[in-house]
């Protein structure tokens, strides 16, 4: 049978399969931190607030009395703090990534997620054990926790855990950072937010940039970087072979003999687009930790990998097998953007749920914008900026003139 | 579950001929799975599998009913079909009985305390009580 005579895939199927496995997860966290957000906060309002001591705030502490401008230096004053903590610890990062520690990332990984369950998940679950009045005895609930967080563990350190396991602690742990920032104040939420997206920016696409750096540095030495990232299961494409649906880091010899084998019988008929488009798109974003803990930061990585190829040429796959960067159409999604996103639209949660819609609907829209950039440019590019500057351009437009006008609509029994 | 919407290959005969058998009821007819494990193709080799099961098999003695459920979850096509695999099978069978045990046990202590309350512990459930531990110790407020 003549591989071009069978009609291709349509690009809702292929193209759109894939997008739909990278969406499901983060809308699955910001639902997740909305309704945390939505449980949590009905019952206290400030008393938080005032209690969160981070790295975020060690510049200045808001004060709910304090004028406009007040807020808005010490919220600027905080997130250049952050921001500049943050690109240290970049820089900090590749430079152990570039004299090859590796493994030093890796435990460091695992510590980080050890401590995010286990702490900030305990303390999570314990709120809402008190909020909720739940008749739990400390035994169940420690033996529950350490499964948990050991569970999570081992899910996020070792590679060849089960996809939906790793897939689901991942969404977890970026449910459980976003809503630790949520507790923020508010003015230093949005102004952080603006300045993750600006950094993320600077970083990807300046010469100079430390992600750009990493990024140049994994693919010079065909490794993968050791991060967090969320991997959206590969979409098996008709004109493809069976083999090349094995993950980048499955180094099987009857996987390639399968490949090849798939590829030589493709190869008879090669279609027009055979060749491989890679795009990166990646970003640091980092987390710091309570002081009083003295925890270490939490590294975050984006990195947003599209394959376009309807079919590989045998040497390519090769080629791309020696990479390590998964000849799959694996979308992969760091957790850092899981994160910011999430606590956009947390922090509109605190509002009302119509800004919660309307930040969902542009953080969508943002990221199928980047989506569609990667396509066009294929080079590296951030993730985070188009997303959060929708998003929260739609938050202000929300609060200052879409409430007005759905309330007096509302009021008027006009419509809604 | 997105396994099932992974595209069945094409039958023109460029793959694998079971590569793809996943957990729905068109692939037990075709016979024995080919993958041990629920990824498919994408997860562990039989080889890898016996030393995978027999670690979380051993793991989960430390108080870790979680993870016979998840070895369970995992080697779930181990489970379905008897007798292919025979050296992962008895892992996760034992693993499967381990965490049904360890589950009752567990859910019956925790019935009987949310249920009993303070007529079958008296004192004791205030003290013994997640909330009120946590605040006898200080747990809370460290966010």
């Amino acid at each position: 049978m003549d591989q071009n005579s069978r009609p291709r895939r349509t690009i809702l199927e292929s193209l759109g399969e894939e997008i739909i496995r990278i969406i499901t997860p983060v809308s699955i966290c910001m639902f997740l931190v909305v309704i945390l957000v939505s449980i949590l906060n009905t019952n206290n309002d400030s008393s938080f607030s005032q209690s969160i001591s981070t790295i975020a705030t060690v510049a200045y502490t808001e004060d709910s009395s304090d004028s406009t401008w007040d807020k808005l230096k010490g919220a600027l004053l905080n997130s250049l703090v952050f921001v500049v903590v943050v690109t240290a610890v970049t820089f900090f990062l590749v430079l152990l990534f570039y004299f090859r520690c590796t493994k030093f990332l890796k435990y460091y990984m695992g510590f980080s997620s050890f401590l995010v369950l286990a702490f900030t998940g305990g303390e999570i679950a314990l709120l809402l054990v008190q909020d909720l009045s739940f008749p739990v005895d400390c035994v169940t609930f420690l033996l529950v926790l350490y499964n948990f967080t050991v569970v999570g563990v081992l899910a996020v350190f070792m590679s060849k855990m089960a996809i939906f396991v790793t897939q689901g602690y991942l969404v977890v742990i970026g449910m459980l950072v976003a809503y630790w920032f949520t507790l923020l104040p508010e003015w230093t939420t949005w102004v952080l937010l603006v300045a993750m997206s600006l950094y993320d920016l600077a970083a990807v696409l300046l010469p100079g940039g430390p992600l750009r750096l990493l990024v140049e540095l994994a693919i010079s030495r065909d490794e993968d970087i050791p991060a967090l990232v969320y991997e959206a299961r590969p979409v098996n494409h008709h004109n493809s072979g069976g083999g090349l649906t094995q993950r980048s880091w499955r180094r099987r010899s009857s996987g390639n003999e399968s490949a090849n084998s798939g590829c030589n019988v493709g190869s008879a008929h090669l279609p027009s687009g055979s060749s491989e488009n890679r795009a990166y798109v990646e970003e640091v974003g980092a987390a710091g930790g309570d002081s009083a803990l003295s925890a270490p930061l939490i590294e975050r990585r984006i990195d947003v990998q599209m394959h376009l190829a309807e079919d590989v040429v045998p040497g390519e796959n090769l080629a791309l097998e020696g990479i390590g960067l998964g000849s799959s159409g694996a979308i992969k999604l760091g957790l850092g953007d899981f994160i910011f996103y999430s606590v956009l639209v947390g922090r509109a949660a605190m509002y009302d749920f119509m800004t919660v819609y309307a930040c969902y609907l542009a953080i969508i829209a943002g990221l199928g914008i980047t989506l569609m950039l990667l396509a066009v440019y294929q080079k590296a590019l951030p993730a985070l900026p188009v997303s959060v500057m929708l998003g929260v351009l739609f938050y202000l437009l929300t609060r200052l003139l879409l409430e007005a006008f759905v309330v007096e609509c509302s009021i008027n029994l006009l419509m809604f | 579950m997105e396994r099932s919407e992974e595209a069945l290959p094409d039958s023109a005969g460029l793959v694998l001929p079971s590569s793809t058998i996943t957990a729905n009821s068109s692939a037990n007819s075709r016979g024995p799975p080919q993958w041990p494990t629920i990824d498919g193709p994408l997860g562990l080799s039989e080889e890898d599998s016996i030393e995978y099961a027999r670690r979380f098999f051993k793991f989960g003695f430390l108080f870790l009913p979680w993870l016979w459920a998840l070895n369970c979850f995992y080697f779930w096509p181990v489970l379905r079909h008897s007798p292919s695999f025979p050296h992962i099978r008895p892992y996760v069978v034992r693993s499967a009985i381990g965490f049904t045990v360890f589950t009752a046990l567990l859910g019956s202590w925790a019935l009987t305390f949310a249920i009993g309350g303070e007529r079958l512990f008296s004192h004791v459930w205030d003290e013994l009580l997640m909330y009120n531990f946590a605040d006898k110790y200080g747990l809370t407020g460290w966010i």
